[in-house]
């Protein structure tokens, strides 16, 4: 019933109202009753208020989360629950019973609709715009990683170091500059280098949400571009054991992934769950329309164990992870001297090509993460506390090509542990209106860097306290909140082989406000203020030598100021019968905006003369609209999709544009649904076309090579459900990427130097539920 | 079903972050393995002993202080055996790194750009397995009396998955060192 309902509401986003019936003989003795649960912990939710949208009636569920509406008309309805901390949820509800004229007709009988609403409880902002990708969206990219999966949101791109190692960024901004909240945990890795993929195995996510602009004050530092929310399903809570098995093969680099989740409950133990999960990834050299890329290869292992017990009140989970790859580094982009640089980009192509190979030589790196994570919470008088302790040990060892100790010693070793704790109080609805959350947050962090001289070795504590309140009133929703962060960073800088400590302490105050104002039936608007600091990391503070693959020499500054973003968003949701509009409009002003500034001078090396860049500090301002339309030219055959991302980022003080923004692009779908088809369900077929422009707003003279060209890319989907025995189906779908083997290369590829970019790729995914 | 009291698994969760701590090391400066500081050119007159010795150094390596170069004062029309010695000063004792590059002959090229070609000619004098010129050693003839710049590099060819890359020239590989000496053919 519950699936069915939320499928329902899925189903219904885009199709509007359904007309009232034209009654003569009107029968308004209907009436419409249930309850509000969570969907997770299965409590009544006191406070909702239900709206049936035709009518405009209305109600408030009671301290058990029951709800009554009466004196209904027979018809249909759309009903609308709305709770503050929740997602709206909408369904369609059916008015009727057969004997029209009765009119005495026992009201429970007859009349009664009994609706039980499941909701979810929402992690992300309210007023702030939020993506969400999972279901089928999500299943289509089973196999690729987590930056691949995201870049499918209108306004979220990927930042690569070949086709392996890709970095979301989001409106124009990345690395430490987006936040990614893996399953309610910051992600701490080495996250300030563009060439360190977030250490996530995408298969544990049913769910992945991206917040777009500053959302400082929910998530704490670094969240100035955005946050990325990846969530697991809910631990099952019965008995019954079930799971899923993935598999995907690529025909590009040969690549092939299996993942499989299992999980249950434990009989006659109400309220235990557990589910074990792991991923198995293998690829070889990636092929380009014209070559192959030596050393490409990929190999990755992860498991997650998950156990917990929940009733209503009180629940307690216990999460495992740990992610491991070996990623081998495109050979060609080996460098050693900016004069080998600027060889092989005249030479248009690397000088060595090899054939297909698997094996993984120097330079590779190998990563491990692991993550410890406990949650647990406790409902109390319709109060909520939950506390959430986690500890992740990050590994990433970088082999050069070098020498002697290449065989045994990575050229540079992180490790990187971080604590991390956050205890939240959710208080209960004041006067059914006015919902909201105090937190605490600290992290505890300390950091190894050995080999190469890059980055010195750091310690540090974080403290952050937050408020954030919720009110909805009729067709308003409110939004305020605030936050102090407070850091202590203590460098173990060593000059020479004396260590020389310096101690930072930083701190700032976060805000956020906004408001969702739904004007009627399917037009909606919400604007947000928020800002989001982020305080310069030790690679920004003290890094000192050549970037290798960059070809430059960067410097650090100790003096640099914490960054503080001002972003206002705003956005119109459109829904008129078989038309659905989102358009974004946003402006991120970043105040001490870090980047690296080149020098009029070289630096002479052994390696020959490399460019000078050092870090400073400038205003930019971040502006851009995100536009994604939904049209089913034939309701629920043929659905036209359009995505448009544009932005422009600008250096106010330099007055000149910054470095490596995504070029604007424009993403066009038409979806064939087929329905039964081939013995499947659900068949579909969709043909893809993605436009992007060649970055046209770069300062002049910044870089090795002009911007690459515009390009455009196409993509074939098919896919369905085949049904099995006993209800049970097998999801397939074929993909082939890169449809005309189209040779094209990518501004925010930091190998477009080097190489271009991967050709045609034909997968296979399929996926069993059991 | 009787329920689990809060407090034990939080004690539990508690407990065991506690017991993760475990005893921190303490920070060590950086080591550069694979530091070069020096290059140095040994020119040798045929006939004589007479060794006159050019060097390229930075000590402190990438950044900081600039390198200090020593100008290359070459006569015409002679012959000169040329041997060139690759070194980590910036440690005491200095480590001479010219070993190791002879017995990863087959990984290494050393190559010589006079500007312009005319200053002198260079042909290595050892090979490796392959039977590719390495050039830690090798002659130099001088021509006429000229002045230019002479590029010193270290080329790192190593095999591509498995596949040998070295040819003989240049194009393979990365620069370990890429110098560039001012030189003077003076009469």
């Amino acid at each position: 019933m519950n699936r069915w309902l939320l499928l329902g509401v899925l189903l219904l986003g885009g199709l509007g109202t359904h007309s009232l019936f034209a009654q003569s003989l009107t029968d308004c003795h209907c009436l419409i009753k249930g309850v509000v649960k969570d969907r997770e912990t299965r409590q009544p939710i006191a406070g909702a208020v239900l709206i049936l949208k035709e009518t405009g009636r209305n109600a408030i569920t009671d301290a058990q989360g029951q709800y009554k509406i009466e004196q209904l008309c027979q018809g249909t309805y759309v009903l609308e629950c709305r709770i503050v901390g929740y997602k709206v949820i909408k369904t369609t509800i059916s008015l009727q019973h057969s004997a029209e004229e009765d009119i005495n007709l026992n009201e429970d009988e007859v009349h009664l609709q009994d609706v039980e609403i499941v909701a979810r409880r929402i992690q992300a902002p309210l007023t702030q715009k939020s993506t969400v990708l999972q279901g089928q969206a999500l299943e289509q990219t089973r196999g690729q990683t987590l930056g691949d999966a995201l870049k499918q949101i209108t306004g979220v791109t990927v930042l690569q170091t070949g086709a392996s190692i890709s970095k979301p960024v989001i409106h124009g901004l990345h690395s430490n500059r987006v936040l990614i909240m893996n399953n309610g945990i910051r992600q701490e890795g080495q996250q300030w280098g563009s060439e360190h993929a977030p250490e996530i195995d995408p298969f544990i996510a049913k769910r992945m949400t991206v917040v777009k602009g500053a959302a400082g004050v929910r998530y704490g530092s670094d969240a100035i571009g955005g946050v990325i929310l990846v969530e697991p399903e809910e631990l099952p809570k019965n008995g019954k054991i079930n799971g899923e098995l993935n598999t995907a093969a690529f025909s590009n680099a040969r690549m092939g992934v299996v993942s499989g989740t299992l999980q249950g409950g434990i009989p006659k133990w109400e309220g235990f769950g557990w589910r074990i999960q792991g991923t198995l990834k293998n690829g070889g050299n990636i092929r380009t329309p014209d070559y192959f890329l030596a050393n490409t290869g990929i190999q990755e292992q992860n498991f997650s164990v998950t156990a917990g017990y929940r009733t209503g009140k009180v629940g307690v989970e216990a999460f495992y992870s740990q992610f491991q790859t070996n990623v081998g580094i495109f050979s060609g982009s080996h460098i050693g001297s900016t004069s080998d640089l600027l060889n092989v980009i005249k030479n248009g192509e690397p000088f060595i090509k090899v054939d297909f190979n698997r094996q993984i030589e120097r330079p590779n790196q190998l990563i491990s993460h692991n993550l410890l994570k406990i949650k647990t919470f406790r409902n109390f008088n319709g109060n909520r506390l939950n506390l959430i302790v986690g500890r992740q040990y990050n590994r990433r060892a970088e082999y050069d090509l070098h020498g002697p100790q290449a065989t045994t010693n990575p050229a540079l070793l992180f490790r990187l542990t971080t604590f991390t704790g956050d205890l939240t109080f959710e208080h209960k609805p004041i006067a059914s209106k006015v919902n909201g959350q105090v937190g605490l947050s600290g992290l505890y962090q300390y950091n190894f860097t050995d080999g190469r001289p890059l980055i010195p070795d750091f310690e540090q504590k974080n403290l952050g306290l937050f408020l954030i309140e919720r009110v909805v009133h009729q067709k308003w929703e409110w939004e305020a909140g605030v936050r102090y962060d407070w850091r202590k960073l203590d460098v173990f800088q060593f000059i020479g082989t004396t260590l020389d400590p310096r101690l930072h302490y930083f701190g700032s105050w976060s805000g956020t406000s906004g408001v969702v104002h739904t004007a009627r039936e399917g037009l909606s608007f919400r604007v947000n203020f928020g800002t989001a600091w982020r305080p310069p990391n030790p690679s920004e503070l003290y890094s000192k030598g050549v970037h290798h693959g960059a070809a430059a020499y960067e410097e650090g500054d100790d003096q640099l100021k914490p960054e503080v973003a001002y972003n206002l968003i705003g956005s119109v949701d459109y829904t008129h019968k078989r038309f659905r509009a989102e358009l974004g409009v946003y402006r991120n002003l970043i105040q001490n905006f870090i980047y690296l500034k080149p020098q009029a001078e070289p630096i002479l090396t052994i390696r020959g003369a490399f460019p000078y860049f050092k870090n400073v500090q400038t205003q930019a301002v971040f502006t851009g609209i995100d536009v994604d339309t939904e049209w089913e030219i034939i309701t629920n055959k043929l659905i036209h999709t359009q995505k448009l991302a544009y932005l422009r980022a600008y250096d106010l003080r330099q007055n000149n544009y910054l470095v490596l923004i995504p070029a604007n692009r424009l993403e066009s779908g038409l979806r064939w649904q087929l329905g039964k088809a081939l013995k499947c369900d659900n068949t579909y077929f969709s043909l893809n076309h993605l436009w992007v422009d060649r970055q046209r707003r770069v300062p002049p003279n910044s870089d090795f090579m002009e911007p690459p060209a515009a390009y455009h890319l196409w993509s074939v989907v098919a896919g369905g459900d085949l049904p099995l025995s006993k209800g049970k189906v097998l999801q397939w779908s074929i993909t082939v990427q890169n449809l005309f083997d189209t040779a094209y290369r990518d501004y925010l590829n930091r190998f477009r130097y080097y190489a271009i970019e991967q050709g045609r790729n034909s997968s296979v995914r399929l996926k069993w539920s059991f | 079903m009787k329920q689990l009291p809060t407090k034990v698994p939080l004690f539990l969760a508690i407990l065991l972050f506690i017991g993760g701590c475990g005893k921190k090391e303490q920070p060590t400066p950086a080591e550069e393995n694979e530091l070069i500081t020096t290059v140095r050119l040994k020119f040798t007159e045929n006939g004589t002993t007479n060794t006159q010795t050019f060097q390229w150094k930075d000590l402190d390596g990438d950044g900081g202080n600039a390198p200090t170069i020593t100008s290359i004062v070459l006569r015409a029309s002679r012959t000169y055996k040329l041997d060139v010695e690759f070194l980590d000063e910036s440690s005491t004792p200095a480590v001479n790194k010219t070993a190791d590059i002879q017995s990863e002959a087959d990984k290494h090229l050393i190559a010589f750009t006079p500007i312009p070609s005319s200053l002198f000619t260079y042909t290595a004098g050892d090979k490796d397995s392959r039977n590719f010129p390495l050039g830690l050693t090798g002659t130099v003839i001088t021509s006429f009396t000229n002045m230019g710049t002479l590029r010193v590099q270290l080329r790192h060819q190593p095999p591509i998955n498995g596949q040998p890359v070295k040819n003989g020239t240049i194009t393979p590989g990365s620069d370990d060192v890429n110098v560039t000496f001012s030189i003077t053919v003076a009469p």
